[in-house]
């Protein structure tokens, strides 16, 4: 298991003390994600619903590329570089 | 068949290495709708219109208000309470009278999505909520339109091209997800930068040059003014354009 970066959002930079980039451990999107919301438990309600699930409007990104449908349980390796992109519908 | 004016008018476009005079009378002959009258649709058809797309379809069914004028560019203090598709038509008549500017107003539903589109070249997708972009990415993949979607909130910005059949369509992308329809927060300059890459990216496609804005979803972040990209794949099993085959 190696150091894989998350790009955080502008506006969710407010709940990692506006750090642009954390880097976390895990061979799974999920227990990336779940590194990040142990350092930063601010992170935990922007990503996941109350019953824990990655909220719907949300699309993680491995390397660029959505990690769709597998999203949580998609494997990663160190050096990858994970996005959080955000679904938007306003106009 | 370019006129004098036009071919003085649109000069410096002409110019443009690949453009000439060929790819303005592709723009002149070619049919444009834009889906929303708003804050999108403000940069995207006033761009459109001054490139000289001959002719330009708008469909909204509301009205301009106050809280409207930070974005919709359009839309000025004078129009508050007139039909936004009237105060869009006006301003774009005025501003380049060689445009044929047509103006609906209702709003887009399941029912009559696809007789809007029908007969048009190219698609915008100027919408404010995620059910009616469905629809028309549906509707758009169905005539084998082009689809120039475009979406904002805060200053963050998405836009994509889907050519039908051929690259990642909005269902591929989003799979239905939808965002509650509620007041969102946004600063005009959001929906003019990704409005213009619409305009742009119609541009191109109508004339025949550059690279298209497909199976790569921008992401705009404006407030640290970054780019990047999410690459996608058009899915064989997508609901709205997996039995159109293709390339995935």
């Amino acid at each position: 298991m190696g150091i894989i970066k998350i790009n955080i959002p502008a506006y969710m930079q407010s709940f990692t003390n506006n750090m642009e980039v954390v880097e976390v451990n895990g061979s799974t999107v999920g227990e990336c994600l779940n590194h990040l919301v142990k350092q930063f438990p601010g992170m935990k309600k922007q990503l996941f619903s109350k019953n824990g699930n990655l909220f719907e409007n949300i699309i993680i990104s491995v390397n660029g590329e959505s990690a769709y449908p597998e999203q949580l349980a998609k494997p990663v390796k160190e050096g990858d570089e994970l996005n959080i992109v955000l679904i938007v519908g306003g106009g | 068949m370019l006129t004098t004016n036009e071919l003085e008018r649109y000069d410096r476009q002409i110019m443009i290495k690949g453009f000439g005079e060929e790819g303005q009378e592709k723009l002149k002959r070619a049919r444009v709708i834009i889906a929303g009258g708003g804050g999108l649709s403000s940069p995207s058809s006033i761009y459109l219109a001054a490139a000289g797309v001959g002719m330009i379809r708008i469909v909204d069914n509301d009205k301009v208000e106050l809280s409207n004028l930070n974005r919709q560019v359009l839309h000025w203090d004078k129009d508050i309470g007139r039909r936004k598709v009237d105060s869009a038509a006006e301003k774009l008549k005025k501003l380049n009278e060689g445009v044929e500017i047509e103006a609906i107003d209702e709003m887009i539903t399941e029912a009559n999505v696809s007789q809007l589109v029908a007969g048009f070249d190219l698609v915008v997708d100027a919408m404010d909520n995620l059910p009616t972009r469905y629809l028309l990415n549906k509707a758009a993949l169905e005539k084998d339109i082009p689809f120039f979607h475009g979406a904002v909130y805060g200053f963050e910005g998405r836009a994509m091209t889907i050519i039908p059949g051929k690259t990642a369509c909005l269902e591929c992308v989003y799979h239905g997800t939808t965002t509650p329809e509620e007041k969102f927060p946004v600063i005009g300059v959001t929906p003019a930068i990704i409005g213009c890459i619409q305009a742009a990216e119609v541009i191109k496609y109508i004339v025949g040059i550059g690279e298209l804005l497909t199976n790569r979803l921008l992401i705009c972040d404006g407030l640290n003014l970054k780019f990047t990209e999410l690459k996608v794949k058009k899915d064989p099993n997508c609901k709205h354009c997996g039995h159109l085959g293709g390339k995935e």
